[in-house]
């Protein structure tokens, strides 16, 4: 059932097996098949599995570094009074004064990590790169390993070449029940906190092994996920059962999704600025008109975005865009922030700021998204309004 | 004078003044002949020489010169627009024509210059369906506001801004990567070599001036290798000026000095063949004229002329008694020549310790030198004496030397008071204190340059105006250290090879004093980025290896070589001062101790800040080799003339005194120790201890005669007090023209041997007397 099946590329050579020779880079490229140009895309070796004991021995440390806080993060969570984030190298930061400070937590990697989630003020979990699973039982301070990709350790010599399967989100129900989701329809759930961790990507009808990018929890209605290509699943009893939507309203890459705070609610986006909201769990879908504060359509890629505490919708993007809605997604008020650097995610403040996370780490900004001092670092020309 | 009387003579007097006609035909021949090789002397700045070859780090460099060919050799144009910014028809109008003139540069690579109007600067993004892209660029010319809005847009999207496109939109970079050699347009099948003096005046003439003329509202600023070479260069040229004015200047003093034209214009005329020689031997043993050893000259010249006026000085006294000018030749030449090789050759024993610093330039410098003294031998030794022989020396001049003889001499008697009982320990309390300042003042000297920008060139050098503008505009730093990752073949993409670059990176990343870092892992990053659909949250290395291979397949040049065996990472730095290189390539060693294994090694260095490290490694090396081998050099020698431990004491304290003193005023000046002022050590000492041999045998002969310290003292000053003050005072002219050199490293060498060649005077006249008083036993010597 399991044959390894190549797409995206046309043609794939199997890797000397007793030779891994990296091939030579002059004149052996490969074709890229347009964006998606990912080599040695394959669906291989995923059995059902056997949660494992995560083997942790070959795993370096984070180095800690007073810039963690300063590169790149990818997400990050309010936890009680407490901000954690996460992102590049095993970084794990935390801030006690509302993203004034931040502070590093040992961390027992030193892979991208892309998503943090917390059930309570103590319990948490970060996913990231080598389908890393951290877990830290004291609201973030410390973390060990919970699961890694077993296939790093037993390399399938048999195969053809590793497939690195990152973790893009990770959601918790309780403090005993998640999933975390990620590449090549990569989709792994825990019913007893994280100490076993089961393979369950066939629950979810994706042949193609599309990535899954994110992944939510809508008000009275059930879980949401969305990844690659358009594709968005949605599952009413918490991640067991998942029904694909056929009827996607778009094609291009979905990189974030939020509940609206309404029932049924649903914000999607992605590529090129491209939004989409749903009233209904994601029966019928319409699209969310952002404009860029000269009136121009927002073209930047959307990444990460939530639903905070106090109700707003706030979505962020590449080129230093920060969206918010107070009105459940209907409407969002645009801010191209003078440094234009790419945002990966924001938690909101219960004082109505904003920090926001990316490619420069962390940063705390006002309800806008602009920052009270940063902005000298860099200004722009803005363009004379645009017609059209 | 009967000829019985010179047949007792030494041989070598009567060699030469039995054959004067011939010894001058000779000294012709040679002239004319030197003088033509003279002339080939072309100003040279080998990169190579001011490098130390044996320094690990440079040997790493030179092994891997060849993959890293494509990193280097560029320079950047910064065409910046002072009112407006670079959305104007008339900003992209002028870069448009700025382009096309760079384009036809000879020895520009011109399938690689960059610029906004070159198609090969792009912009992309990410849509549904793949990258699109195309030259930022489109249009043949920007007329319309349309037109410049979407120029706008098509920068924003390119990421170039704080590359290409300064920070701040008022100026763009034209990159213009240079090729060392390249076809000749007339005949294809010939290689030119690239040369950085001509092609620097073509971009001052053709670019700078021509546009910056045309249109006050631009301006144009250049930095990179070859445009810094060509200004070196032609501060080179300037320098020739200077010998101009120290000749001058030294003519005057000798005006003053012996109050005779003819044996003035001779002695200058003899130091100028010294000079003359010095070059033609130097262009004939192969060497050109870097900026160092356009220092030779000037030293040659002084030399020559403190020499000169030796003999001229002891022609005046012999004048008074013998009856022609032959006579009185001949006799100063006996007097002299013994004492005068003595000296000569002290001196150029100083300038071959020189030749311990593993740096080819400092060495053809002590070669340089060298050769220069030993020409002095022949030229104001023997053919100053012949030529005297002729002219001699006026009456007037004479009648004044035997006045001055009989008469008391005010400034002599004062100065003679330093070895009174009284004054002497005054002095050598105030030494000592002399000596403690020094020394603490003298820690504070930094190894190396210590100045932002190109270190060769004046802070408020056009080049380093030009660098500043660069450096703040643009995110980019001028001081770059590269580390050179070295695999077997074909392994430079391995995820264990990037893994450990990685590493690295994030470790200089946080040492204080970098900025930044690039190397292909920084770039496959972004590619891997990039191949999937821009999402942040794949910007990491893959394990997958087609991946890898993918994405530096899409590396910018230069960021690994055709094998794949070799990368550069490269590190930029706040500064190239020595406090921050050898932090960063400490953590560079101690990373590579921990990290190196037969798969991976991690050298150092190349880059400028890379080079700047291994120098200061052998400067500081050298810097202790070098003061203990001149003072060994000098105190034997010392040792051999006097036979007494004593009399090394009285000459070479207060020249030590003047080496600490050096020092401090090095700190004070925020001088470091690098190539340029090295040498200055061995030159200083070298030349100073002449003084203290002179003052020195001069008083103890009149000490041995039973005269009492300050009378001996009295007499040695009437006799050669005069003359060392002289020399002192010519040397230090010749030299001091230098401070108002452009390079910033001559006006350094100028400044310090200036300041070592009148306080090394200075401590021969004050202190060796005052130690004379406690260390001299008159009663000792008399027996």
């Amino acid at each position: 059932m399991q044959q390894p099946h190549f797409w995206r590329i046309s043609s794939f050579e199997q890797a000397d097996v007793q030779q891994p020779v990296p091939r030579s880079t002059a004149g052996r490229s490969r074709k890229i098949v347009m964006a998606l140009g990912l080599t040695g895309a394959l669906i291989g070796g995923a059995s059902l599995a056997v949660a494992q004991d995560a083997n942790t021995e070959a795993l370096k440390p984070a180095i800690l570094s007073l810039k963690a806080s300063k590169t790149l993060l990818l997400d990050v969570e309010l936890v009680g009074e407490r901000l954690v984030a996460v992102g590049s190298r095993g970084h794990i930061v935390y801030s006690d004064d509302q993203g004034e400070s931040w502070l590093q937590a040992p961390a027992p990697t030193r892979q991208l990590l892309t998503s943090v989630d917390f059930v309570d003020d103590r319990h948490g979990w970060a996913v990231g790169h080598d389908s890393l699973i951290l877990h830290t039982s004291d609201g973030g301070e410390s973390w060990s390993v919970q699961y890694r990709d077993p296939e790093i350790d037993q390399p399938d010599e048999e195969n053809f070449g590793f497939l690195e399967k990152p973790l893009m989100d990770v959601w918790f129900r309780d403090a005993r029940n998640g999933l975390a989701v990620g590449a090549y329809g990569l989709l792994l759930r825990t019913e007893d906190g994280g100490q076993n961790w089961e393979d369950a990507s066939f629950d979810v009808d994706n042949p193609d092994g599309f990535h899954y990018n994110a992944l939510t929890e809508v008000e009275d209605s059930g879980l949401f996920l969305v990844g690659e290509m358009g594709t968005m699943y949605r599952s009413t009893d918490y991640g067991y059962s998942w029904e694909t939507l056929e009827e996607a309203p778009y094609d291009g890459s979905w990189f974030g999704v939020a509940g609206t705070g309404e029932a049924g609610g649903v914000l999607a986006w992605g590529l090129r600025g491209n939004m989409f909201r749903s009233t209904d769990f994601g029966d019928s879908w319409e699209q969310v008109e952002l404009l860029t504060p000269n009136n121009g359509p927002l073209e930047s890629t959307l990444s990460g975005g939530q639903l905070t505490a106090d109700g707003r919708v706030v979505v962020v993007g590449v080129g230093g865009v920060v969206a918010t809605s107070d009105d459940h997604g209907r409407g969002f008020k645009v801010t191209v922030r003078s440094d234009r650097v790419a945002l990966a995610g924001v938690a909101g403040l219960p004082d109505g700021n904003l920090v926001l996370v990316g490619q420069r780490g962390a940063m705390k900004t006002d309800a806008q998204g602009v920052s009270k001092s940063s902005s000298a670092a860099l200004t722009l020309p803005e363009p004379a309004a645009t017609e059209e | 004078m009967s000829n019985k009387n010179w047949e007792s003579a030494p041989l070598m007097e009567r060699m030469i003044f039995n054959n004067r006609l011939i010894v001058l035909l000779l000294f012709a021949v040679i002239t004319a002949l030197l003088g033509y090789q003279a002339t080939q002397v072309r100003p040279v700045t080998s990169f190579e020489k001011m490098i130390p070859l044996e320094h690990p780090y440079i040997v790493n460099m030179l092994e891997h010169q060849d993959d890293m060919s494509n990193l280097g050799n560029s320079i950047r144009i910064a065409v910046a627009i002072k009112d407006g910014d670079i959305f104007s028809t008339e900003y992209m109008e002028t870069l448009k024509r700025i382009n096309d003139e760079v384009f036809f540069l000879p020895g520009v690579d011109r399938s690689n210059l960059r610029s906004l109007w070159t198609p090969n600067v792009r912009w992309t993004e990410v849509t549904e369906y793949g990258f699109d892209g195309g030259p930022v660029a489109n249009r043949p010319a920007y007329m319309t506001e349309e037109d410049l809005d979407e120029l706008r847009v098509n920068i924003l999207k390119s990421g170039e801004i704080g590359r290409l496109v300064a920070n701040n939109f008022k100026s763009s970079i034209i990159e213009v990567p240079l090729q060392e050699s390249y076809p000749n347009p007339e005949n294809q099948s010939e290689l030119i070599q690239l040369d950085y003096g001509d092609f620097s005046k073509q971009l001052e003439e053709k670019i700078r001036s021509e546009f910056q003329g045309e249109n006050p509202n631009i301006s144009v600023h250049i930095v990179g290798f070859a445009k810094k070479v060509g200004d070196l260069i032609e501060g080179i040229i300037k320098v020739v000026m200077f010998f101009a004015a120290a000749l001058v200047i030294t003519f005057v003093l000798l005006m003053i000095f012996t109050r005779c034209l003819r044996s003035s214009v001779t002695t200058l005329v003899c130091s100028v063949i010294a000079v003359v020689w010095q070059l033609g031997l130097l262009h004939t043993m192969g060497f050109g004229l870097d900026p160092y050893s356009i220092l030779v000259p000037f030293l040659v010249f002084a030399i020559g002329i403190s020499h000169g006026v030796q003999i001229i000085n002891a022609m005046a006294i012999e004048s008074v008694d013998a009856g022609d000018a032959h006579t009185a030749a001949r006799r100063a030449f006996r007097l002299l020549y013994i004492p005068g090789i003595v000296a000569l050759v002290s001196d150029g024993v100083g300038f071959v310790t020189l030749l311990l610093i593993e740096i080819e330039v400092i060495r053809e410098l002590g070669i340089a030198a060298s050769v220069g003294v030993g020409v002095i031998i022949l030229t104001n030794l023997i053919l100053l004496p012949i030529l005297m022989s002729y002219i001699g020396i006026s009456k007037r001049a004479v009648e004044r030397n035997r006045q001055l003889s009989s008469r008391p001499q005010k400034l002599w008697r004062f100065i003679s008071g330093f070895a009174h009982p009284a004054v002497a320990p005054i002095s050598v309390v105030a030494a000592v204190l002399a000596f403690a300042f020094g020394i603490y003042y003298g820690q504070f000297v930094e190894i190396g340059d210590l100045d932002p920008g190109a270190p060769e060139l004046r802070a408020d050098s056009r080049y380093n105006l030009d660098n500043d503008f660069i450096i703040s505009n643009y995110s980019t730093s001028s001081d770059v250290l590269v580390v050179m990752v070295s695999t077997p073949p074909e392994m430079c993409s391995a995820y264990d090879t990037m893994e450990a670059i990685d590493q690295l990176e994030w470790r200089m990343n946080n040492l204080p004093g970098v900025q930044s870092t690039v190397s292909l892992v920084t770039v496959a990053k972004q590619v891997i980025m990039g191949n999937n659909e821009g999402s942040l949250k794949w910007q990491a290395l893959s394990r997958n290896q087609d991946n890898l291979n993918t994405a530096i397949s899409r590396a910018p040049e230069g960021m690994f070589n055709a094998s794949c065996s070799l990368a550069p990472v490269m590190i930029f730095l706040n500064d190239h001062k020595a406090d921050t290189l050898t932090r960063a390539t400490a953590a560079v060693e101690e990373f590579a101790a921990e990290h190196d294994n037969e798969n991976i090694t991690f050298k150092l260095a190349a880059g400028n800040a890379g080079i700047e490290a291994a120098t200061n490694v052998v400067i500081e090396k050298s810097q202790i080799k070098m003061l203990l081998t001149v003072y060994t050099v000098v105190i034997l020698m010392c040792l051999a003339t006097f036979r007494s431990i004593r009399a090394v004491l009285c000459i070479i304290i207060p020249l030590a005194l003047t080496s600490v003193l050096a020092n401090a005023l090095m700190a004070f000046l925020g001088i470091g120790v690098k190539v340029a002022t090295l040498p200055v050590i061995a030159l200083g000492v070298g030349i100073g201890v002449d003084y203290g041999i002179y003052i020195y045998s001069r008083l103890e002969t009149y000490l041995r005669q039973g005269m009492a310290l300050q009378d001996a003292y009295y007499e040695t000053l009437k006799t050669t007090g005069k003359a060392v003050t002289f020399t002192g005072f010519t040397l230090a002219v010749g030299v001091a023209t230098w401070i108002f050199s452009d390079i910033k490293f001559q006006a350094d060498m100028g400044i310090l041997l200036t300041f070592m060649f009148l306080w090394n005077m200075f401590g021969a006249l004050w202190l060796l007397p005052a130690l004379a008083r406690f260390l001299l036993r008159p009663e000792k010597l008399r027996s």
